[in-house]
């Protein structure tokens, strides 16, 4: 009993230092967008919303946020749809030879150090006379975030049960019909996830962008540029800001996730 | 199981599957392998293979040092943080639902935030002004603020424990949850006591989760450039930074892309021993 | 016998709906299911009965068209369907698991066939309530599988099934799932919607009580073979095999037999324990020939039996409203079964008294094959 405690008094406190190192940051940053700071210390007195209105004359930053997001959102629908139809292919065949190869080479940009696919990606545009851009960022960053939204993808595709599918064709659906009205509804649900994981992936992708980037910077790429020459707080303002919407979505998209999941149980549980 | 209906005859739809996986994973891939073993001079690549790369990264003690240095640095994180994440995820496992699942998000959440600015953010944490000072002062830990905590390769180690921690905790939190309550059970109803039961039942089960986490910190660490750079100093000087370097000042591509096969060997290597030890036999 | 025996009634039109011949499947080396014939008559409920592993289903599976048969044909109101691709089979299954589409209501399950076709919206919402009428699921109609019963996921199935009026529905051991209870009101239920609706059904069921209750004719199979086909009654007192014997509790098995002579549609056997006479002509093929005799068929008075027999009283269980008595005479054991009194003067047998029991040439069968 004794040691019990202990034990659990030893894990609490290893919990407690894990979440503190993962939120000092934050905090910190949270912090600094309201007030400043002196010889090291917060000045408690200084409250202010002076960075979040600066916040909207920094044109650079406002450039840079929009490329993030014209950059996630192409990169991420375009790695939806290939990713859907990789895992459709892997899924007809589940024990051939080539769909483990595919899943092998789609996994690679994922697994391997992001150096790695960053530069190989450099290496391919230069021999390919392809100037860097926006275009050569989307492509990175589908080519990384391909495998996990394949993997959700293929996962649901998996625990899907056959007889559905042989249930429509049975009542007279062709292949298309089938998948329309069957299939991908009952992708909706991953898809999302996936979209939202691998645009969160794409939206703080730096090692490989760095790579990529031509003039037109990512929100990631040009703060590391201004952290080298020294770096205005109203970027805690923005930092908050996108850190505020995430965790609203990334709640919201766990609720949803638990009322699915919550459905699916309740169906299994009844047949 | 299976969606597609029929027999798998390749149709078009393969072919073009193919095509794109091949255009910008596998060519792009190759590409890069190539360039290991071309060379520079005068500032343009010379395309005739040569092992000169190679030659050089093993024979130059420097490239060396770097090299084994930050392989021991990204074993060390990993190692830290599979202790670490460890208690943490069975700490949350233990608790209550509603509880554990505030927990999980909690830990979902750091991830969202710009890896750039956590990073910076750490300087701040480390520094000599810091908050980390501040505390070890305030409990009257040390009496002047320690300078050892940031610019060198302990502040690598920190930093990447620190971002990288929920990458570990995760899976061994999935791996924990998937445990059915029936083993847990059956095994107090064998006449396990509690030790028994986490070192026969538990353990073995969850250990497979925290050694996808190893294999996820060990791979990001040993290739990161951009923490070494933004906290490392000149101390904290890694092998990623050195890859990095060929590709703006040093315009030595064909040396970076050297070394980096040596760092994708390693990499394979440790994803090649996870899958191993992460499948268990029993899960095949 | 010159036709193939696919042992069905004459029928009027002469036409099967479904013609099935030589049809085999098999998964590489292995058949699964040997080359064979089957006719199925338009409007009948015909069941597809066997163990696991008999093939039944990877039948079933081979008519709606997702196991691809490696010889045979199929034919369909005397059209060749082997080539068919599902979708475009003029008949419907209902699934073991049902197959329900979770993210549809019951309504847009039912009419989910009309919607691939392209039916005019009023034309299938007027259909959709025709269907879940008669299935009695008007009021659930808005409802999703998973927040239905078993016996309403059932029920939606077989709308959904039916809504393109096919002429024959395939049904894969749809009962499966349901407990005792259920299972029987779904039987009787199943069975009126056959005939009213006259649809053909084929049904598959490993469960031979089923089989029995709801049949027209029965197609008993074994190791991807067809072992017998007729009506239950057929099978239940004329089994042609031991493997229909047992199947169908015919238990008792005297062997071996001789065939001592046959006349006027009555054979005489000798056997280790007796000579009896047995209704019908001697099967063709006497390879293992035995004599099967239900537990229920002896009656302990004798003298009015043609056949009788004095055995030892081995065992006697009273099981409730059945007394079963184990006679025992050498190296032949038999089970007779009869209905339990409580008038004591109607007593069972004591044990290792000597028992004299008698039963008919009708309730006896000469069976042949190996043993099951």
């Amino acid at each position: 009993m004794r040691r019990l405690r202990l034990l659990d008094i030893s894990l609490a406190s290893v919990t407690t230092l894990v979440y503190l190192a993962l939120y000092l940051p934050i905090l910190l940053v949270f912090v600094l967008s309201f007030f400043s700071m002196r010889r090291g210390r917060v000045n408690w007195e200084t409250f202010s919303l002076g960075w979040y209105a600066k916040l909207f004359d920094n044109e650079a930053l406002g450039d840079a946020l929009r490329n993030s997001l014209l950059v996630g959102g192409t990169a991420v629908a375009a790695a939806a749809v290939f990713a859907t139809v990789a895992a459709l292919h892997v899924n007809a065949r589940p024990s051939s030879r080539s769909a483990r190869i595919l899943e092998y080479v789609i996994f690679l940009p994922f697994l391997l150090p992001p150096i790695i696919t960053g530069l190989s990606l450099l290496i391919y545009f230069r021999e390919t006379g392809i100037p860097r851009g926006i275009a050569t960022i989307i492509v990175g960053h589908a080519v990384f975030v391909l495998a996990i939204i394949y993997r959700i993808v293929l996962t649901r595709l998996n625990v899907l049960s056959r007889s559905l599918v042989e249930a429509a064709h049975d009542l007279g659906a062709s292949k298309f019909q089938t998948f329309r009205y069957i299939v991908l509804p009952n992708l909706r649900m991953p898809l999302l996830t996936a979209g939202i994981l691998a645009f969160a992936l794409s939206f703080d992708e730096t090692m490989i962008t760095l790579f990529l980037t031509g003039t037109d910077a990512t929100l990631p790429v040009r703060l590391y540029a201004m952290m080298r020459v020294g770096f205005t707080p109203e970027i805690n303002a923005l930092i908050t800001l996108i850190l505020g919407f995430s965790i609203v979505l990334t709640v919201a998209v766990a609720f949803a996730w638990r009322r699915n999941a919550g459905l699916e149980n309740n169906s299994a549980t009844r047949i | 199981m299976t969606v597609g209906a029929g027999r798998s005859r390749p149709g078009i739809g393969d072919y073009l599957l193919w095509s794109v996986i091949a255009l910008f994973i596998i060519v792009p891939l190759g590409c890069f392998l190539a360039y290991g073993f071309f060379s520079v001079v005068d500032n343009a690549i010379v395309y005739r293979p040569t092992v000169g790369n190679f030659a050089e990264l093993l024979s130059n003690p420097s490239y060396r040092a770097t090299f084994l240095r930050t392989i021991r640095m990204a074993f060390e994180v990993s190692a830290i943080n599979l202790v670490l994440g460890y208690a943490t995820a069975y700490f949350i496992w233990l608790r209550p639902p509603g509880m554990r699942n505030f927990l999980v998000i909690a830990l979902a959440i750091p991830l969202l935030m710009s890896y750039i600015i956590k990073i910076y953010a750490m300087r701040g944490v480390l520094g000599t002004n810091g908050l980390l000072n501040s505390a070890l002062m305030a409990l009257g830990i040390v009496d002047e603020p320690v300078s050892a905590l940031l610019f060198n390769l302990t502040a690598v180690r920190i930093t990447l424990s620190v971002v990288l921690l929920p990458f570990m905790v995760l899976p061994i939190y999935i791996a924990l949850e998937r445990i059915p309550a029936s083993v847990l059970h059956a095994a107090s109803d064998l006449g396990a006591n509690e030790l028994q039961t986490f070192t026969g039942i538990i353990l073995p089960l969850s250990l497979p989760g925290g050694i996808v986490g190893a294999m996820f910190t060990f791979v990001l660490a040993s290739g990161d450039f951009l923490a070494p750079e933004l906290v490392g100093g000149i101390e904290g000087f890694t092998y990623g930074r050195l890859i990095f370097s060929q590709f703006g000042l040093a315009f030595n591509w064909p040396l970076g892309a050297a070394l980096s096969i040596l760092l994708m060997c390693v990499a394979l290597g440790v994803i090649f021993v996870a899958r191993r030890l992460g499948n268990p036999r029993w899960q095949r | 016998m010159a036709k193939p025996d696919t042992g069905g009634p004459d029928s009027e039109s002469g036409l099967p709906l479904l013609r099935i011949r030589g049809l085999g499947v098999s998964f590489g080396p292995v058949d699964a299911i040997s080359p064979l014939d089957l006719d199925v008559h338009d409007g009948e409920f015909l069941t597809i009965l066997g163990p696991s592993g008999s093939g039944k289903t990877t039948l079933l599976r081979a008519i709606a068209g997702f196991q691809p048969p490696s010889a045979g044909r199929i034919e369909f109101d005397g059209r060749d369907i082997a080539d068919l691709p599902i979708n475009r089979r003029p008949f419907n299954t209902v699934f073991q698991d049902y197959a329900l589409f979770p993210h549809m209501t019951v309504r847009e399950n039912v009419g989910f066939g009309l919607r691939v076709r392209g039916t005019a919206r009023r034309q299938m919402t007027e259909r959709v309530d025709i269907a879940l009428g008669i299935v009695g699921l008007e009021e659930l109609d808005s409802r999703y599988p998973a927040q239905l019963s078993g016996g309403q996921q059932q029920r939606t199935a077989l709308a959904r099934a039916m809504i393109c009026e096919p002429r024959l529905i395939l049904l894969d051991e749809p009962l499966a799932a349901l407990d005792a209870t259920l299972r029987r009101q779904m039987q009787n239920f199943l069975k009126s919607v056959q005939r009213q609706s006259g649809i053909t059904f084929l049904f598959v069921t490993h469960d031979q009580s089923e089989a029995i209750t709801m049949s027209d004719r029965i197609c008993v199979m074994r190791t991807g073979n067809i072992e017998q086909i007729g009506t239950p009654r057929e099978l239940y007192y004329r089994p042609k095999s031991r493997f229909v014997a047992a199947f169908f509790g015919a238990s008792n098995i005297v062997e071996p037999c001789r065939i001592e002579e046959s006349r006027d549609d009555m054979t005489v056997v000798s056997t280790p324990v007796g000579t009896f006479s047995v209704k019908g002509p001697p099967p063709e093929n006497t390879s293992g020939l035995a004599l099967a005799i239900r537990p229920e068929a002896f009656g302990s008075d004798a003298e009015t039996r043609m056949n009788s027999l004095e055995f030892e009283v081995a065992a006697v269980s009273f099981v409730g409203s059945e007394t079963i008595t184990e006679l025992r005479h050498r190296n032949t054991s038999l089970m007779f079964t009869m209905k339990s009194r409580s008038d004591p003067a109607a007593r069972p047998p004591e044990t290792g008294s000597f028992l004299r029991v008698g039963f008919d040439p009708a309730e006896c069968a000469l069976v042949t094959g190996a043993e099951s």
